[in-house]
């Protein structure tokens, strides 16, 4: 039953899977931007400098699945 | 497809060592961390010297346009410009010094240059000990400050509010604690991963373009150079708003709605 799993599909199911929640993490942000900038326009500014704070936050995570792959060598 | 990915090896997750000072080795991104300390230290420096009421200098135009824009920004995340002013300095060198730790991976001749078979610059913000460290000042500057304002009982009782005799304080208390370890976890590793991922995604795409590296990392250097602000900006936020958190006394930090959100990343 044990087969050898190919090193190329576990690294393409790393990169798959990681990508999914900061993807959606950041696609809620976004809508969440665009609303409110429709609800009020003047504060564009404000809104979208804590937007790039939120994205900087959550596409850590991603950056943490980068790291993991790129570090271990198989 | 295999063959191509294990012919590249990213550069290693620690530090080299290229030689040592008496008992204390010097590793390549320290080395680069003192060059970027200095170039730091001296764009201040001439800002400073250069500086006028009616400023004649471009550089130390554009260095005052700078800071006056980051301290806007921290006044209103203090809601208090005395406050502000007080943690200022911290915070203005911590975003420059990252900044240019950040972006000095991307310049050329980074990890070509080698010295005994070590590259011998490596950028200091691709190092866990350096962002560690940097971490461990942000936090010991909150922690000293909350003790000085609020006092010593004051900062007990920010981790364990309410009665003593409900066991849902100490339990509160405790993940209290937990979290304040966490934070320097994440503060850490946040910015380590981030820049250490987007220079092995670089060496990735570079070697899987083959002769056309040059223009398919054009984008992704874009996208570093982005991140690397991104990353800077994040580091100085979350350490003045970790200072805004543990400096108020509470009651009045509930009018901070967007630093409790980020207190809580």
């Amino acid at each position: 039953m044990a087969t050898q799993l190919d090193p190329s599909l576990i690294k393409g199911l790393t990169i798959g899977l990681g990508a999914i929640g900061p993807a959606i993490g950041v696609g809620i942000i976004g809508s969440s931007v665009v609303s409110s900038v429709g609800r009020n326009p003047e504060i564009q500014g404000k809104i979208m400098t804590m937007a790039l704070i939120m994205v900087g936050l959550v596409d850590a995570y991603f950056a943490f699945v980068l790291l993991i792959l790129f570090t271990t060598h198989s | 497809m295999i063959g191509i990915l294990a012919a590249f090896t990213a550069e290693p997750l620690a530090p080299e060592k290229l030689f040592s000072l008496g008992p204390v080795p010097v590793t390549n991104s320290m080395l680069l961390g003192i060059v970027s300390l200095l170039l730091v230290c001296l764009l201040f420096g001439l800002a400073a010297k250069a500086s006028r009421v009616w400023p004649t200098s471009r550089l130390a135009f554009y260095v005052e346009s700078l800071i006056d824009a980051v301290f806007g920004m921290m006044a209103e995340t203090f809601g208090d410009e005395k406050k502000a002013r007080k943690h200022f300095p911290l915070l203005i060198s911590l975003l420059l010094f990252i900044l240019v730790g950040n972006l000095s991976g991307l310049l050329p001749g980074i990890q070509t240059i080698k010295y005994h078979d070590v590259s011998l610059f490596r950028s200091w913000t691709t190092d866990l000990n350096s962002t560690l460290a940097m971490a461990v000042l942000s936090l010991a500057t909150v922690h000293f400050y909350a003790v000085k304002d609020v006092g010593l009982r004051g900062y007990v009782r920010h981790f364990f509010s309410g009665s003593l005799r409900n066991p849902m304080t100490w339990f509160i208390g405790l993940n209290e604690i937990f979290s304040e370890i966490l934070r320097l976890v994440t503060l850490s590793l946040r910015l380590f991963g981030v820049i250490y991922g987007g220079e092995a995604l670089l060496f990735a795409i570079a070697a899987l373009a083959g002769n056309f590296g040059w223009v398919a990392t054009l984008p992704v250097i874009f996208l570093e150079i982005f991140v690397s602000l991104i990353q800077a900006y994040l580091f100085m936020m979350l350490t003045a708003s970790y200072i805004v958190m543990s400096t108020s006394h509470g009651g009045e930090s509930s009018s901070h709605a967007p630093q409790a959100a980020m207190g809580a990343a």
